[in-house]
């Protein structure tokens, strides 16, 4: 019974993991939406209201997509989450995102590390920080 | 049932543990110094006030210290992220992104400065300390390398860099060491300029639009050449400013890159010498 009560709660932690990469990957899959089909209506599913204002509002957050060259669907780039991880410190995920260069004549291989903040339930993209150490 | 009590208190602390960084929020780095303040009737300036600040540290993580004779070099970054951002959320930024093999200590920069963009108002310019300067930065790229000094070899070669969590002992790291060159990290600190200094792009959303791209102020210019001015002062062996992608390929520190020799210019005029 002990045992059992045991495995359930390691189970029990396991499928949060679980659902948190999901939801980090499927934000991911959007993002990418937004950004390289120029997917504007999902900007509110994707990113924070505070970033859309420091954005300069979204009207011009949408300017910036939009200048942004439309992906064909051959030469799309994928962006890989390569590792997420939930701070201790005011519940923010840090999830380093890598662009995958495979077919990709740029083959220095990329990476950006986002900021990501709960938000009216979902997860959402706060931001980036400068990438190194 | 107490001995499974006691099994059941095991097992979850260890299933805590393995995510457990060790915050802890009760800073005593009074060993340090962060002041840059001297005694010279000569100079010309204000000193520029420099904010205290209290950070959380992950006691899981190793750093190094050194002596500040190590240092020479001065980087520039920008942080990525919006201008108003504080020194304590690039802290939490920082702590969130070392991993349990990789933890990072505290904030990788030395100094943090807030100023606004050119053309903009806020938010208010300030410089708040960062991470110590007798600890090494964390700032510069982990592979990159630089070539020592006979003074530094020295230091190097009495052991005077050494590594090691809060409360053990501190040890000799050879890793920092290869063929002569010494990880960029232990021979610079980080100067950070909050926000965005490179265009938007699909790793960038913070960037700025191409038609109207982000300047620093010359307020701001004048900030970094005068607190390098005084690190100089203080420190007289830092005698470079670079910036970080100098050291590696990074977009950092966007257009800041671009001002180096103005800061550099202005640094003159308050009798510095940088190359």
């Amino acid at each position: 019974m002990h045992l059992l009560l045991i495995l359930l709660l390691t189970l029990n932690i396991s499928s949060t993991h679980a659902s948190d990469e999901k939801t980090i990957k499927e934000l991911f899959d959007k993002y990418e939406r937004v950004m390289s089909e120029h997917k504007t209506e999902l900007i509110d599913d994707v990113f924070t209201k505070k970033f859309i204002r420091e954005s300069g509002g979204k009207e011009e957050f949408i300017e910036k997509i939009k200048e942004l060259p439309k992906a064909k669907k051959k030469t799309k780039l994928k962006r890989i989450l390569e590792r997420w991880k939930k701070s201790k410190i005011g519940n923010m995920f840090i999830a380093k995102v890598k662009k995958d260069t495979h077919n990709s004549k740029n083959s220095e291989p990329t990476s950006s590390n986002f900021v990501l903040i709960e938000e009216d339930g979902k997860l959402k993209i706060d931001g980036t920080v400068s990438d190194d150490e | 049932m107490p001995w499974f009590l006691s099994l059941f208190i095991l097992f979850i602390s260890q299933l805590t543990k393995a995510d457990d960084s060790g915050f802890f929020s009760a800073p005593d780095l009074s060993q340090f110094s962060s002041e840059i303040s001297w005694s010279d009737p000569e100079w010309p300036l204000e000193l520029v006030p420099i904010q205290p600040e209290t950070y959380t540290r992950n006691t899981n993580a190793r750093f190094c210290t050194r002596p500040l004779e190590m240092v020479d070099t001065v980087v520039i970054h920008h942080s990525e992220t919006s201008p108003s951002t504080t020194a304590v959320e690039i802290n939490s930024y920082h702590l969130a992104r070392g991993t349990a093999d990789d933890p990072w200590y505290m904030i990788a920069y030395s100094y943090v400065i807030n100023s606004p963009y050119a053309k903009m108002k806020l938010p208010e310019t300030k410089v708040t300390v960062g991470r110590p300067l007798e600890i090494v930065g964390a700032h510069a790229g982990s592979k990159a390398f630089v070539p020592m000094d006979s003074e530094q070899l020295k230091m190097w070669r009495e052991n005077k860099i050494l590594c090691g969590k809060e409360n053990e002992e501190f040890k000799l790291d050879p890793a920092l060491v290869q063929n002569d060159t010494i990880k960029a990290n232990v021979t610079t600190l980080g100067i950070v300029i909050n926000g965005n200094y490179a265009p938007f792009s699909q790793d960038n959303p913070n960037g700025y639009s191409r038609r109207s791209p982000r300047y620093p102020t010359k307020q701001t210019q004048d900030l970094v050449a005068r607190l390098s001015c005084q690190l100089q002062k203080k420190y007289p062996r830092i005698k470079n400013i670079k910036w970080h992608n100098f050291y590696h390929s990074t977009t950092c520190p966007g257009n800041l890159k671009n001002y180096i020799g103005q800061i550099i210019s202005m640094a003159k005029e308050y009798g510095c010498t940088f190359y």
